[in-house]
Parts: C-alpha cells; sequence; structure tokens
C-alpha cells in the first residue's frame, strides 16, 4: 500500500526533464576551466620568464603531461557520471598516462637524478608552496565536478570519486604550472605528485561521500 | 521512459507499475524479506530522480538494472553497518582471575625446584598420574619419583614459609 502511494506521489511530481548529455557536462567544465585560467592571469600569477620557460623542453613537457590527464580525467569522469558506464577503463588509462609523463620527464634529463631529487627536497619551502597552491586551485573542478555528479547518476562509487579526485588533482596542477618558476622535472615529478595526491585523496573522498 | 521524460503521466504511471513487479522479483532474491519492499521503494525515487539520464537511443533494462544494482549494494552496505547481534543470556560466566593467578603463582615457585622434582609434582600432584605411570613415563624409578615429590614439597612449604614472613 505505501508502494502505491510512492508511485501516486511520483506521477504527481512529474515534470519533463532534459536528458543529461555528457558533451553538455565537459563543455561546462572547459568553461569553468577557461573563467579560471582567465581570472588567474588577471591576477597577474603568469611566472615571469615565460618566454625564457616557452624555449624548454621541460616546460612543454610539464604542460602537455598535465593538459591530457586533465583532459582524460575529465573526460573518464563525467562518463562514469552514466549508470552504464564504468569508469575503470579509463582510471586503467590515467594511471598509464601519468606513468608515460613521468618516463618523457626522466627522459628529458636522464643524468644525475639522485642529485636532482635531492635538490628538489631541500626545495621543501617552494615544495609545500606549490603543494598549497595546487589544492586552492583545484578547488573550482572539485565542485564542479561533484555538482555534475550529483546531476548524473554514478553507479560504481569508488570509482567515479577517484576520478573526480584525479580529474581535480591534474586541473589544479594544470593551471599552477603557468605560475610555477621549476621547470627541473625531478622537482617537477616530486612536488606536483604529493600535491595531486593530496587533492586526489581529498577531492575522491569529499564526493564519495556526498555521492547517493 | 522517453514519453515520462517529456512529462506523459500516464505512461509514468504503467512504466512504475511494471517497474515495481520488476523490483521485487530483483529485490526478493537478494535481500531478506523485510528489506525488499524498502528497497523496492528506494530504487523507484532513485529512478525518478534520475530519469533525466537514460538516454533514449539505448535499451531501457540495462539503465534501470544498473540504478537496481547500485541501490541493492547500497542497502547491503547499510545491512553491514547496522547489523546488531543479540548476546545469549548465558553469556555471563564466572571469571577466571583466581585460577590464573594460582597458576602463575604456582609456576613460578615450581620453577625455584630442581627439574626434576618440578616435574615429578607436575605429573603426580597435578597432572594425576599415578607413581608407577609417572615412572613408566619419565624412565626413572618409582622410589626416585617418591623421593623427587617429596623433597620438592618440603621445598616449597619452605619457599612460601620463608615469603610469608618475608610479607
Amino acid at each position: 500500500m505505501q508502494t502505491d502511494r510512492l508511485v501516486d506521489h511520483l506521477v504527481a511530481d512529474l515534470v519533463p526533464v532534459k536528458p543529461r548529455r555528457t558533451s553538455d557536462d565537459l563543455v561546462l567544465l572547459a568553461t569553468i576551466g577557461i573563467v579560471e585560467l582567465a581570472l588567474f592571469f588577471l591576477w597577474g600569477r603568469m611566472r615571469a620568464d615565460t618566454m625564457i620557460a616557452l624555449s624548454l623542453p621541460s616546460f612543454w613537457w610539464k604542460l602537455g603531461s598535465l593538459t591530457v590527464l586533465t583532459i582524460a580525467g575529465a573526460a573518464t569522469a563525467t562518463r562514469s557520471f552514466d549508470p552504464l558506464v564504468s569508469p575503470r577503463k579509463g582510471l586503467r588509462l590515467l594511471a598509464l598516462l601519468a606513468a608515460g609523463a613521468f618516463l618523457a620527464g626522466w627522459a628529458i634529463e636522464p643524468d644525475h637524478v639522485a642529485t636532482a631529487a635531492l635538490r628538489a627536497i631541500s626545495l621543501w619551502r617552494r615544495g609545500l608552496d606549490c603543494v598549497c597552491s595546487m589544492v586552492v586551485l583545484s578547488l573550482p573542478a572539485v565542485v564542479a565536478l561533484i555538482v555534475l555528479m550529483a546531476r548524473g547518476a554514478p553507479t560504481d562509487r569508488n570509482g567515479s570519486s577517484l576520478a573526480i579526485g584525479a580529474t581535480s588533482a591534474a586541473w589544479g596542477a594544470f593551471v599552477f604550472a603557468f605560475d610555477c618558476p621549476h621547470d627541473d622535472p625531478c622537482y617537477i615529478a616530486i612536488w606536483y605528485l604529493v600535491g595531486c595526491s593530496i587533492v586526489t585523496l581529498i577531492g575522491s573522498q569529499v564526493s564519495r561521500r556526498m555521492m547517493r | 521512459m522517453g514519453a515520462a521524460q517529456a512529462g506523459n503521466g500516464m505512461a509514468y504511471r504503467r512504466l512504475l507499475g511494471e517497474l515495481r513487479v520488476w523490483l521485487l522479483n530483483f529485490y526478493a532474491r537478494r535481500l531478506p524479506p523485510a528489506y525488499v519492499e524498502d528497497a523496492v521503494q528506494d530504487a523507484l525515487i532513485t529512478i525518478h530522480e534520475k530519469r533525466h539520464t537514460y538516454d533514449t537511443a539505448r535499451p531501457f533494462i540495462p539503465w534501470m538494472a544498473a540504478i537496481a544494482r547500485f541501490k541493492w549494494i547500497d542497502r547491503l552496505r547499510a545491512m553491514e553497518r547496522d547489523r546488531k547481534e543479540e548476546l545469549p543470556e548465558g553469556i555471563a560466566i564466572a571469571d577466571h582471575e583466581s585460577a590464573v593467578t594460582s597458576a602463575a603463582v604456582l609456576d613460578k615457585l615450581l620453577s625455584q625446584l630442581k627439574p626434576a622434582q618440578a616435574q615429578a609434582i607436575r605429573l603426580v600432584k597435578f597432572q594425576g598420574y599415578t607413581v608407577e605411570e609417572a615412572s613408566a613415563r619419565t624412565g626413572w624409578s618409582v622410589s626416585l619419583i617418591k623421593v623427587n615429590i617429596h623433597r620438592g614439597l618440603a621445598k616449597l612449604a619452605s619457599i612460601i614459609q620463608v615469603q610469608a614472613h618475608a610479607d
């Protein structure tokens, strides 16, 4: 009897709805990303030596890797908001892309990795600044993805929340890459990994709790 | 569902009626009877709230089954979290504190005897072997077993006496 009343209630509550499209989500995310990047530049946070950095392969490696990771992550996350789509394959691809990015960074500067790692760790104050900036810059992506998740119907709680965390982390690091004065692959590998791991952890935990 | 997305109430009522039967069968095979009706209602509400995520270009059943399965897993998790086990009334038993303490004290006292004396006392006085059985078990003569027990007990008595004086 209770279910009969529920059916009556649901029918009475029926209003026309616009079917969800993954492409709409991606357009919305891209718009938010462009606005954030524009505000970031208007705020004057672009590095002063950008013209010099543009000639460095490590700068392009940093920017290119993060762009690819952000796009792949956004596609994985938004697709997973469809109840029939699993994010697992996309997450595996993301992991492979991240590993490929590390290998490419090592290929750019293969010598003296241990020395470079020690130097990067010794710059821990700057490293922590970078980590904090990445966390703050990833917040718009975390919020946007959680809103999109709530509008969608993800059915893989762990996978979708991990995709949200990873995408937000890649996005925060991507925006920060325009401000970061460091182009040493070892420094980037260490401190960007720390920043991305923190954002992934926070983003996935928050989104997981908010998923219904 | 396509018609329901456009706001057709009649089609939606028919769909919900059919869904209810399908969901009842689905959850009846997977949940305890007491949880089935709740699970059906929960799934119906979710399907209603998430109806915009259905793509009319694709089959309906897999979409609905994915949501039903998700809600089923959710319910299993909730059942796991809320699981309550009644304790049997006879679970309260006397504590073993005095027995444990006695065993520990005896072990400490026996450790102060010679190994042969301690073993003879353990076998005959604690474990209930006869002097002959203890003799066969250890390979010592019956008289040696008796002597070890006698001297061991005498030493234990003196140790206890000394400790009592010290306390």
